[in-house]
């Protein structure tokens, strides 16, 4: 019988992150999934990144993570969202031709260490709530001292076609039901839903008529260590709905699942189903509709926008109502998806169950959505577990709520639950200035390691810190005083105050010439502009932090050793919850759905006082 | 099972009076009650009765007034009772031993503002309700108090902050749709950071219009100057009616002035007391004389008492050193002793308060210095200390054209505006971009 140091089951996302991350650190892994050809599967949209999205995958990838690399290599579409803003909201995002991402990533995962099996894994094993190992069909009991469950919508899946009910996980893929008792036995779990648009045959489109979305293929790339994209780029086309459209749709609303109240569960808010949008947005002459090539020498095409669970022949008479789609055929229609998640506050914040130790749930099983949170999601517990069997050099403090966007996601999840799938946004992160793509080789910086990258990437961070290092250097030696400013025309205070190169540095426009002229020092535009946006920011973050500091004084009171039991004055909702979630400062506290403002001035009058008067 | 605790405290003060009153708010309410009148006093019992209450070893505590609200229709939500008590201080304090020998787990006195906080916990008032609850005890202006009334009894929109954060947070809600969701919707960012000055300019505008609304004065200032011995403080003990203690605000002691207010007649007044004027003045009488003639300036109307033994000079000097032109008027004191001839005012220490009031004809001076008309507010001094600490920021979002900068200032207000009305998290600005913004594909 095998013994392996991390099993991971399931191989989306997620999964691929885990046992990936998990064999580069040294752990004996093993990555059991049903079938070969699902191995990091785009299942939905054919794209990777967007705002907030492209901001997890590059943590990822600082991380030795693959998502990013493969993405690249796959790539044949590229768009820089938010380009006019700062690079703190920069969005890359790639169109991913499918096929090319399978092939790679079972090449890359196969000269891996890590044991493929393919196999269904059927139990989990465990003995006084500490894990044994995992049960497969065909291979039987395996051994692990951790187990990493990344299985997706796999629980109690059930799917729409308009009012036609069908019990599966994703298309194609049996619900794994043994496995779904273990967890519904052991977990809260909770219903939730998604949608899918129906896939169109790129032949039966008329692209003559539509508007044309050329790749933007300028070099931002969604991995760190991408130097080119050497694919074939294609188009995107745009089209939209109109109110003939709209007429169809609303006049059928009642063979939609969802509209017909098949499905009772909330829907996605920032997910709409045309169907909403038709229905909350009656006004609205027309919806965009983006068609995205599914790859290269694919012949279906992904129309993002009309995700819906209509039944096909109204899809169809809808869909062909549209530009461009008049002759359209379809391959497979859209429906909607109903599964059961774990509430992840069932987790510690490692990832680990709080009930089976060495257990680990990681990707959409924890209730998100997004192969970008899922691969975060697989890293991260797969780091968790490494620290814990191995006891590997890592400094956690990287997955600070302030310093990552794995580290928001974790903490939502950990501390507020979900109730929709949950999707990463920059406005999440309280510190969004900080926590940049541009960055995250300095965020990261204290974990980058030698193991997990190969030598030309690590002599690539390594350079990219030493060169940044040595100008941040010059910069600072440099002094300039308001007079000085005023001859080369830059308009500062006359304070009198002296400044240096890096404080200046925010008053220029950040071009390579402009640089040198005023300093005398080369450098390449990246880094420029990585550190003009420092220089910019720094002096924000600092007011920023005082004056938060200073009206939320309380917020970081420690309530790790409260007996919130001995506030009198507290309900016997907010007390439960509070014991629940143990919240170890009052920001903390705060956050915790249902926590009044007037409790929180309870809790903090009670540490006042310590305790004194109460009974 | 934990239960929240039942909390007891007096609501008048613990003086002498004709009655002192107890609230007490918990679980146990009933219990109480139970062992307090030894009756089986039920949850269906009449809410007021005249009932004997008990003291632990049998003998009677007193016989009183006991008003039980059941839960959830009382103040706080919770089982409620007031006993109005005998006004005698020592009862009082054989009440609340008598409470303490029940010995009910978790009984106690209650914390300043607990009753309040229990009803915010309850929902039975708002976070702001709550708040203006105490604005109304410790108000000092009627305009204020209009205004905070309102606030309790109908709600937080009457606040003037209430619109403003719905434009807060609309506003954040546009500037994060536009950012991580750029691509969904067409934002204007021109039209954003145009909104977000406005915003700004706007509370500017509210800050100063109601600064300056609350500089316009509404209480009337008068001073009682005479020579020694003339019956100051005997007029100003009556104008403040001591005994019945409406308004017990002394401010003196910082001036060694008496200063006091009194409502009359719906107005406020400002008395103030000075030391008596004569030819030898000790060290401490010249000092507090020379005081009183530098808060003359704030002074609207005088008061010169005189009586039998007074000279015009003495009348003269005081006017001379008080800088007195025609604000004043004469006042001939102790008319019962002495025969006036002169058309002064008189008046003596056996007329009635409201007598010598309006002998001096004190309404018509009111209004001649004060308007008297209550004006109308739109915030209390919470909320102008709410804005003039947002407006901290309008000098960082006047000047910035970086929109990121300008979504963290705007978070860090909506931070502003959680502590004033209770949490707004992130869910709750995204339920409002999806419902602005046909958001997502």
């Amino acid at each position: 019988m095998e013994h392996y140091d991390v099993i991971v089951i399931g191989a989306g996302h997620a999964g691929v992150e885990a046992a990936n991350i998990s064999e580069k650190y040294g752990l004996k892994t093993a990555l059991i999934t049903k079938n070969l050809s699902d191995l990091g599967k785009l299942s939905c949209n054919p794209s990777i990144g967007g705002v907030g999205k492209t901001h997890i995958a590059s943590e990822v990838d600082i991380l030795g993570g693959v998502i990013c690399k493969i993405g690249d290599k796959s790539a044949i579409h590229y768009r820089v969202l938010n380009l006019s803003k700062g690079p703190a909201v920069w969005g890359v995002r790639a169109q991913i031709d499918r096929d090319l991402y399978s092939k790679h990533i079972l090449k890359y995962i196969k000269s891996s260490k890590i044991d493929i099996i393919e196999d269904e894994a059927i139990n989990i094993l465990e003995k006084n709530n500490k894990i044994l190992g995992v049960e497969c069909v065909s291979a039987g009991k395996i051994k692990s001292k951790a187990v990493i469950l990344t299985t997706g919508t796999f629980l109690n899946g059930k799917i729409y076609f308009g009012r036609e009910v069908k019990e599966a996980g994703r298309i194609g893929n049996s619900s794994s039901k043994e496995l779904a008792k273990f967890i519904n036995k052991n977990f809260k779990t909770m219903r939730l839903k998604t949608g899918t648009p129906p896939r169109i045959y790129t032949q039966s489109i008329d692209y003559d008529v539509l508007e044309p979305q050329p790749s933007e293929n300028n070099g931002i790339y969604l991995s760190y260590f991408t130097k080119q994209n050497t694919n074939k780029n294609i188009n995107c086309y745009i089209t939209k709905t109109n109110n003939k459209t709209h007429k169809i749709i609303r006049d059928n609303l009642d063979k939609s699942a969802m509209y017909s109240g098949i499905i009772k569960s909330e829907g996605v808010r920032y997910c709409p189903s045309i169907e909403d949008k038709i229905t909350k947005f009656g006004d609205r002459s027309g919806h965009n509709i983006f068609l995205e090539p599914e790859g290269l020498n694919s012949d279906l095409v992904y129309p993002n926008g009309i995700s819906n669970s209509l039944d096909i022949d109204i899809q169809l008479k809808f869909l062909r109502s549209i530009k461009g789609l008049e002759k359209c055929e379809v391959d497979q229609y859209g429906y909607a998806v109903e599964y059961d998640s774990v509430d992840p506050r069932e987790l510690k914040l490692n990832f680990e169950t709080k009930k089976i130790e060495n257990f680990f749930l990681a990707g959409q099983i924890n209730g998100t959505t997004g192969y970008e949170e899922a691969a975060g999601q697989g890293i991260y517990a797969a780091i968790n577990a490494a620290i814990k069997l191995k006891k590997i050099k890592f400094n956690s403090e990287v997955f600070a709520r302030n310093n990552s966007y794995i580290g928001v996601l974790v903490d939502d999840l950990t501390k507020l639950g979900v109730t929709e799938p949950y999707r990463m946004f920059t406005s999440r992160a309280e510190n969004r200035l900080k926590l940049r793509t541009d960055n995250s080789y300095e965020r990261f910086g204290i974990n980058i390691n030698k193991k997990i990258f190969n030598k030309t990437e690590f002599t690539q961070i390594k350079k990219n810190i030493n060169d940044e290092s040595k100008i941040i250097k010059k910069l600072l030696s440099l002094k300039f005083s308001p007079n000085d400013l005023m001859k080369k025309n830059i308009k500062v205070k006359k304070d009198g105050k002296v400044r240096n190169g890096f404080e200046v540095l925010k008053f220029l426009e950040p071009t390579i010439e402009n640089f040198k002229t005023f300093f005398n020092i080369s450098i390449n535009q990246k880094l420029l502009t990585k550190i003009y946006f420092d220089s910019k920011y720094e002096v924000f973050y600092d007011r920023e932090k005082k004056s938060y500091e200073q009206l939320n004084k309380n917020k970081n009171m420690n309530l790790k050793n409260i007996d919130f039991n001995k506030i009198p004055s507290l309900s016997k909702e907010i007390l439960e919850k509070l014991n629940k979630f143990k919240p170890e400062n009052l920001y903390d506290a705060g956050k915790i759905s249902g926590i009044t403002p007037s409790a929180l001035f309870q809790i903090v009058k009670h540490k006042k006082i310590k305790g004194d008067r109460v009974a | 099972m934990f239960k929240s605790g039942t909390i007891f405290s007096n609501f008048t003060p613990l003086v002498k009076s004709p009655v002192i009153g107890y609230r007490i708010s918990g679980d146990d309410v009933l219990e109480i009650l139970k062992k307090l009148t030894n009756k089986n006093f039920s949850k269906n019992h009449s809410r007021v009765q005249i009932i004997k209450l008990f003291k632990r070893d049998g003998s009677i505590l007193d016989e009183c007034s006991v008003v039980y609200f059941k839960s959830p229709k009382s103040f706080t939500g919770e089982d409620v009772c007031e006993v109005f008590l005998h006004g005698s201080p020592l009862i009082a304090s054989q009440f609340e031993q008598t409470l303490k020998e029940f010995k009910i787990p978790g009984l106690r006195l209650a914390k300043n503002g607990e009753f309040s906080y229990r009803s915010v916990l309850n929902n039975k008032n708002s976070l702001k309700q709550a708040k203006a609850i105490n604005q109304i005890i410790s108000n000092d202006s009627f305009s204020s108090l209009e205004y905070n009334k309102k606030l309790l009894f109908e709600g937080d929109q009457v606040s003037g902050l209430t619109s403003l954060r719905e434009e807060a947070v609309d506003l954040f809600s546009e500037i994060t749709a536009s950012i991580d969701f750029v691509d969904d919707e067409e934002f204007n960012f021109k039209k954003i950071i145009k909104k977000a000055k406005i915003f700004f300019y706007k509370c500017h505008n509210i800050l100063q219009k109601t600064k300056n609304m609350n500089k316009e004065k509404n209480i009337c200032k008068i001073m009682l100057i005479g020579p020694v011995n003339v019956g100051k403080s005997t007029l100003f003990n009556k104008m403040i009616d001591k005994e019945r203690a409406i308004v017990t605000n002394i401010k003196g002691t910082t001036r060694d002035i008496l200063s006091n207010e009194f409502i009359f007649d719906g107005r406020m007044f400002e008395v103030f007391d000075t030391a008596g004027h004569r030819d030898k003045q000790g060290k401490i009488e010249r000092v507090g004389y020379k005081k009183a003639q530098q808060l003359s300036l704030e002074i609207d109307h005088f008061f010169i008492l005189s009586d039998k033994y007074s000279t015009k000079k003495q009348i003269y000097s005081l006017k001379k050193d008080f800088g007195i032109k025609n604000n004043y008027t004469l006042v001939e004191t102790k008319s019962d002793q002495y025969q006036y001839q002169s058309k002064n005012v008189k008046i003596n220490h056996n007329l009635e308060k409201d007598s010598v009031l309006s002998r001096l004809k004190i309404s018509l001076i009111h209004k001649k210095y004060v308007s008297y008309k209550v004006k109308k507010a739109d915030f209390n001094d919470e909320e102008i200390d709410f804005l003039e600490n947002i407006l901290q920021y309008k000098h960082d979002i006047l000047n910035e054209s970086d929109i990121l900068i300008i979504a963290q200032i705007m978070r860090n207000i909506l931070d502003d505006f959680s502590y004033e009305f209770g949490y707004i998290n992130n869910e709750d600005v995204y339920d409002r971009v999806f419902s602005n913004f046909c958001i997502g594909k």
